[in-house]
């Protein structure tokens, strides 16, 4: 399927990256010729250069043949990888969003690792699920991240607040930090934000959709989901925690503001710590983390992110696999957990953390093990990202646009419609 | 018809010089021009009229993810456009954020522009120079940079506007969030573009203004024409080409505004109601992967301009003639 035309398309991929100032800084481009091509995101993690020189050196050694790591901006990646599918410059090893797999996987696009894999269930359940499509393995787990809820520890002394276990005391302590801290917004509610809005829909029992027979079956304008849309959206409407400004806010402006000491608590992922511990260590210092609470006790799940390793249909397997290998295999995932602070994709691996010391460390693992889910696990979960139908959403609601009722009316109406096109 | 003093690009659709069957000499002659441009439509057939083709056939296809991979076709005749022309958003939403904003700030940024260019006429070489080198740090501010600034200076909770607007009792302690809300947010962008787009105006106008002769000031004067009946009956005359190919140009832009828009908080999507025909054709095409649809909006933003400057150029072109 991916015919490889190997002297034009490393003239022309040569060519490309020259044009385009070549920002990548991995492997020269000029031993594309016969090695393992690999593409690794980047963006959200550390300087990882040195990791995957490691990593390709002991490949090397181990197989013969050097391998070409590029990387690639995670802001760029869909469009790289469809320029890559409609140039047949695709590489034969890729990191994927997991939200990437199943649509690529249904194109045809990677191979199937099934047989490879083997035996899935010491990788963490969420992310095998969101790599399978149509009973095979096309994402291999590689690593994880989720979203809890992280807080100013110093603020919570000041005002005597505990950590709250479940809505009613999240929606007091918010209360009570707006009330005391004049300059500071509690409790933001994003509105450009899809994965803080998914914990309260979850934890309130509603679904985003299920696939029954082959159809998807909306859950946003269940009285769950709404129950739970409501709870979020009344904490800035009726209880005034958040800020008129969150109302458009990505999860990136949360962070911004974090960081600029304007916020106490916040939905954030468990990268984030590390990011604000860098921007400023002085804050850092005050910064603690804990699961979301569910709504009367327990926690809500929230959404896993993270991403696979996958192969394009068209290269050697074997090969490709053994890198894959090495990847996930103990010695390099630990290092890559502790430089990235990502979680890993072994299940085990991930409950050692959850006994670690490290306060913004175990309310993450935590979060993972006892409430964590996917994102409806379809080829077309792409298209209702891409058209941010939560987002949107949210923002009508929060903007007084329209009811609970008619933006999950609305919402469900989109999700259910993209889902089941062919 | 061909005399015409608009310079820019309008005049690439002059016909082509028409060769009589006569002497080889002459048809030789004929030919030179041709030749000449040669190299320069290849440039732009590569570069214009192949992309332009390509999207026309895209438009008519059902183009997705899976057509990239196979490369293969899937001609589906007008469904894209049926599909955009009987879509309720185009009409209530995606054509107004296009088209009335691009009238707002096209005649905005004239405007002010010719106001900044009747300023500049009236100063001495010295502090001309100085203004102008302020505005062309507008002028060579990148879009992106610039968004950033205002939707820094409008920011919600703490931003100058805001702090500004409870100062004076006009905001309450609870604000309000502009970026939701259509107009304001278009208001901004009209700022944006205004801020933006100026420096050009002015300078092109400025250009014009110099070459007006005195002597019909003067006479105006001693007719006793007043500043605005000078600006109205001799400048607005004269510089009438001139009006033109900035009023073309701007609409152009401004009907083509992307990242103004697209990087404003709710612009890249998430609030669906201030969106514009760029950022939808985007949106359409290469976020949602549903290329044929993108190209159609894409087309039908070209069709809108290329009528647009139609009937610009042909009503000067009338006007022309008949003076």
């Amino acid at each position: 399927m991916q015919p490889r035309i190997p002297r034009t398309a490393a003239v022309l991929t040569a060519l490309a990256l020259t044009a385009a100032g070549c920002g990548g800084g991995g492997g020269g481009d000029d031993a594309a010729d016969d090695g393992l091509q690999v593409w690794i995101m980047e963006g959200t993690n550390p300087d990882a250069t040195d990791y995957f020189e490691a990593v390709g050196e002991r490949y090397e050694e181990e197989t013969g043949t050097p391998v070409d790591v590029e990387f690639v901006p995670w802001a760029d990646a869909h469009d790289r990888f469809t320029k890559g599918m409609a140039g047949g410059t695709l590489p034969d090893v890729a990191e994927l969003g997991t939200t990437f797999t199943p649509e690529f996987a249904q194109l045809g696009a990677l191979a199937d690792l099934s047989d490879q894999a083997g035996d899935t269930s010491a990788y963490n359940e969420a992310l095998v699920e969101a790599g399978t499509f149509d009973g095979g393995l096309y994402g291999m787990p590689w690593y994880a991240g989720v979203r809890s809820v992280i807080y100013r520890t110093d603020v919570f002394e000041e005002h005597g607040l505990e950590v709250p276990e479940n809505w009613d005391e999240l929606r007091e302590t918010a209360v009570t930090i707006s009330e005391e801290e004049d300059d500071m917004v509690a409790f933001p509610v994003p509105g450009d934000a899809a994965y803080s809005v998914m914990p309260f829909i979850w934890g309130a029992g509603g679904d985003i959709a299920q696939e029954s027979g082959g159809t998807w079956e909306g859950g946003l304008a269940s009285a769950e989901s709404r129950e739970g849309l409501s709870f979020y959206t009344d904490l800035a409407l009726e209880d005034g925690v958040s800020s008129t400004g969150a109302a458009t806010w990505k999860e990136t402006d949360v962070q911004d503001n974090f960081v600029d000491g304007n916020v106490a608590m916040a939905i954030s992922g468990s990268w984030t710590p590390r990011a604000i511990e860098e921007a400023d260590p002085e804050l850092a210092e005050n910064l603690g983390a804990f699961p979301i609470p569910g709504p009367e006790g327990g926690y809500s799940p929230s959404f896993l992110g993270g991403s696979h390793l996958g192969v394009f249909e068209g290269a050697d397997t074997e090969a490709a696999w053994a890198y894959i290998e090495l990847l996930t295999g103990d010695e390099f995932a630990q290092r890559w957990t502790e430089e990235s602070t990502y979680f890993p994709g072994k299940q085990a691996q991930i409950e050692a953390l959850a006994d670690s010391d490290d306060p913004l460390v175990r309310p993450f693992a935590v979060q993972i093990l006892e409430a964590s889910r996917v994102a409806p696990v379809s080829p077309k979960w792409g298209e209702v990202e891409g058209a941010q139908v939560i987002p949107g959403m949210t923002q009508s609601v929060l903007n007084g646009d329209a009811t609970v009722e008619e933006a999950t009316e609305t919402a469900n109406t989109e999700i259910e419609d993209t889902l089941n096109q062919d | 018809m061909t005399a015409t003093t608009t310079p820019g690009r309008p005049s690439a659709a002059a016909p082509p010089p028409r060769p009589r069957p006569l002497l080889t000499r002459r048809r030789r002659r004929a030919l030179l021009p041709w030749a000449l441009l040669a190299p320069g439509l290849a440039v732009l057939g590569g570069l214009l009229l192949y992309p332009l083709g390509r999207v026309l056939w895209l438009s008519v296809q059902d183009y997705g993810l899976d057509n990239i991979l196979s490369g293969e076709t899937d001609y589906n005749g007008l469904d894209n456009y049926a599909e955009l022309l009987s879509d309720g958003y185009l009409w209530r939403v995606a054509l107004p954020n296009t088209a009335v904003f691009a009238v707002v700030a096209v005649g905005a940024t004239v405007a002010f522009g010719t106001l900044v260019a009747l300023l500049l006429a009236s100063l001495r070489p010295l502090a001309r120079t100085a203004v102008i080198s302020c505005i062309m740090i507008a002028w060579a501010m990148p879009a992106v940079t610039g968004t950033y600034v205002w939707v820094w200076i409008f920011e919600v909770d703490r931003g100058i506007v805001r702090q500004g607007l409870e100062a004076a009792g006009a905001l309450g302690p609870e604000g309000l969030n502009w970026f939701a809300d259509r107009l304001f947010f278009y208001g901004i962008v009209t700022l944006n573009i205004v801020h933006h787009g100026f420096p050009f105006v002015a300078v092109t106008v400025l250009a014009g203004l110099l070459t007006v002769p005195r002597e019909l000031y003067e006479a105006a004067l001693i007719d006793g024409a007043g500043a605005w009946q000078r600006f109205r009956h001799v400048t607005l005359p004269v510089l009438r080409p001139v009006f033109a190919v900035v009023t073309i140009l701007s609409t152009i832009w401004d009907f083509k505004v992307f990242a103004q828009v697209f990087l404003m908080p709710g612009g890249d999507g998430a609030n669906r109601e201030v969106l514009n025909l760029g950022v939808w054709s985007y949106l359409q095409g290469i976020v949602q992967r549903d290329y044929g649809s993108g190209a159609a909006v894409a087309v039908l933003l070209t069709l809108l301009l290329l009528a647009i400057t139609l009937v610009y150029l042909r009503s000067l072109f009338r006007d022309e003639e008949l003076r």
